[in-house]
């Protein structure tokens, strides 16, 4: 269908184009918010970053690689020009760039992501749905029980407890580290669980909703197995707005691993920005932000495109 | 309502039943109820913390990293601190950075919500393009670049965690102030020349109140979840405080000895953001079953 693709084609654009304002905007309170500091930032940093000993000429040499002498709206614009083109300055602290240090760890966060994100949909969707197929047995009753004091818990001590039991008690995987796919699956079935609380509410509600459709009357009364009507008509409408809480959640799981990836002593871009900020390295942080920030962007930007396309009313509307 | 009831009586029919209020609703839901109460003994134990805990929770009263033992009911610390007494000073701590930062967000935000709706046009756009940006961005970025700034302390966490909500306020007020201004009694209060301020504090705010008092129990739970992951990372409360979630740092690194000490503040964190949950969707439920979030 011509007609349905152009404007497919034009939402994507439309999309795209919305991203641009929305990431200046954010670039700019970040840069904003990080030259607030009270004090000499590049004393600070040097005070941070490369602890005790500043000389005057390590500090003239820091203000000007970083042109922290210019007037302010002049580094400014010079941060928007080169964040434009990619450049995120450079840390301080490691003397690199920080789009360098950023492709470094990045691998290491996405996979946490990715594999997090799977555990997620494999517990939370099959609990959704058994609940919602059971609606107020037992069963639903212990799942959204369990959803809830999942959504209530602390990232870390979860990670925690998981330590302790799989790691120091069983001896299963290890407790820290980023060496094979032992190392990962502790850290992700941590995020992987603390978001599966969520989509199993959220597929329980939207299933109950959808089972209440007349086309699953229809379904069933046109002698299909109850299989086919809830799988085939089912859980195929109940997912549409699933894909988009489980789009947030990969955002958040990949702006948010900062919590496992100090839990696991994990080298992924949540952990570099902690210690940027630990450590006094503006530049680094505020790279890292932008990064973290922009990636989560793109990521629900892949959502809504998807979602487009899986219910074409969203093209049109309103 | 005496009069319609008896009417109804004297016509045969069922006598005429008023739709249960607020709070019976509120009342009839158990999980509701049950965290009003958790979340109240919490707010008890906070207040009557040094009259409920058996030792000071900065000193070192025994040896370091016992278990659990009559004398110390949640064992001792990397310091030998008593944990039981530190997990209750805790909630001190909890609960200031909860309501702390919920004040600190919601105030702003309400205002700007308030305005943004009230006066729309230029005002509107350019508050509500703002915060589209602010939510289209992860919380916790905007919290970890407030502290990149602030530095690390519990102080700066509760302005970083309130300046993060601010948008979500924004946006739940100013929505609430776009239907209620279409009302018939604000029209009629601006017809007969009431101030702006005045309609706006009046008549719009005081009817746009329920969602946000939902809005803020639950912030409460996600203020201190936040707040104690920062301190985790060390970008929070700084030692000696009897933070529970720098508790669960220090107990990290010797997990495997002694693994109350970071089991227990934890198992804190849970109880009081289970509760404010709690309440919060039993004060959403109580309100209006449809009401968004």
């Amino acid at each position: 269908m011509p007609a349905s693709s152009a404007s497919m084609t034009r939402y994507i654009l439309g999309r795209i184009l919305q991203l641009v304002p929305v990431l200046w905007l954010i670039s700019t309170i970040i840069f904003v918010v990080m030259h607030m500091l009270p004090g000499d930032p590049a004393e600070l940093m040097l005070a941070g970053a490369e602890g005790g000993a500043i000389t005057p000429e390590r500090l003239a040499e820091l203000k000007r690689e970083m042109g922290l002498d210019d007037p302010l709206l002049v580094q400014y614009m010079r941060f928007l020009a080169n964040a434009a083109i990619g450049d995120l300055g450079s840390s301080v602290r490691f003397r690199l760039p920080v789009s360098e240090l950023i492709a470094d760890r990045f691998g290491s966060t996405l996979a946490l992501s990715l594999c997090g994100l799977a555990i997620s949909v494999a517990v939370g969707v099959p609990l959704g749905m058994i609940a919602a197929m059971r609606q107020n047995s037992a069963a639903d009753a212990f799942t959204m029980a369990l959803s809830y004091v999942g959504a209530s818990m602390p990232v870390y001590w979860l990670g925690l407890l998981l330590i302790l039991f799989f790691s120091f008690n069983l001896g299963w995987f290890p407790p820290a580290g980023a060496d094979d796919w032992r190392s990962l699956v502790l850290p992700s079935t941590t995020i992987g669980l603390v978001a599966a609380g969520l989509i199993a509410r959220l597929v329980r509600s939207s299933m109950i909703e959808v089972l209440r459709e007349d086309y699953i009357r229809t379904g069933h009364a046109k002698g299909l197995s109850a299989a086919t009507v809830l799988w085939r008509h089912g859980l195929k409408n109940a997912m549409i707005p699933v894909i988009t809480m489980i789009g947030l959640q990969f955002g958040g799981m990949l702006a948010g691993a900062v919590v496992t990836e100090t839990v696991f002593s994990r080298p992924g871009v949540g952990r570099l920005v902690v210690n940027a900020i630990l450590a006094k390295d503006y530049p680094l942080v505020q790279g890292c932000v932008i990064f973290l920030a922009f990636v989560y962007l793109a990521v629900n930007l892949v959502v809504d495109i998807a979602y487009a396309w899986l219910d074409p009313r969203i093209r049109y509307g309103r | 309502m005496e009069t319609s009831r008896s009417a109804g009586l004297e016509a045969g029919a069922e006598p005429v039943r008023r739709a249960p209020s607020v709070l019976t609703r509120f009342l009839r839901s158990r999980s509701a109820v049950a965290g009003a109460i958790l979340l109240g003994a919490w707010i008890f134990v906070a207040i009557a913390a040094p009259l409920l805990a058996p030792y000071d929770p900065t000193e070192t009263v025994a040896l370091a990293r016992r278990p659990p033992t009559a004398a110390h009911w949640f064992g001792t610390d990397l310091l030998g601190r008593d944990l039981f007494s530190r997990v209750l000073f805790g909630s001190r701590i909890s609960l200031q950075l909860g309501l702390i930062s919920v004040a600190l967000g919601a105030l702003p935000g309400i205002a700007l919500g308030l305005v943004a709706g009230y006066y729309a046009g230029l005002i509107d756009t350019l508050v509500s393009r703002f915060v589209d940006a602010l939510l289209a961005f992860p919380s916790i970025l905007l919290a970890l670049v407030v502290i990149a700034a602030l530095g690390p302390s519990i102080q700066n966490v509760m302005i970083a965690v309130g300046v993060a909500s601010v948008p979500q306020y924004a946006r739940l007020v100013r929505g609430s102030v776009l239907a209620i201004k279409q009302l018939p009694y604000v029209e009629a209060a601006r017809v007969i020349g009431a101030p702006s301020l005045r309609v706006m504090w009046r008549h719009v705010l005081t009817n746009a109140y329920a969602p946000v008092l939902v809005l803020s129990t639950l912030q409460i739970g996600n203020a201190i979840l936040v707040g104690s992951g920062l301190s985790f990372l060390g970008l929070g409360a700084q030692p000696p405080i009897p933070e529970w979630g720098l508790m669960s740092a220090e107990g990290r690194e010797v997990l495997q000895r002694a693994w109350w000490i970071s089991t227990f503040p934890g198992l804190a964190i849970l109880s009081v953001v289970v509760a404010s949950n709690l309440l919060g969707d039993g004060m959403r439920s109580a309100f209006d079953p449809k009401m968004r979030m």
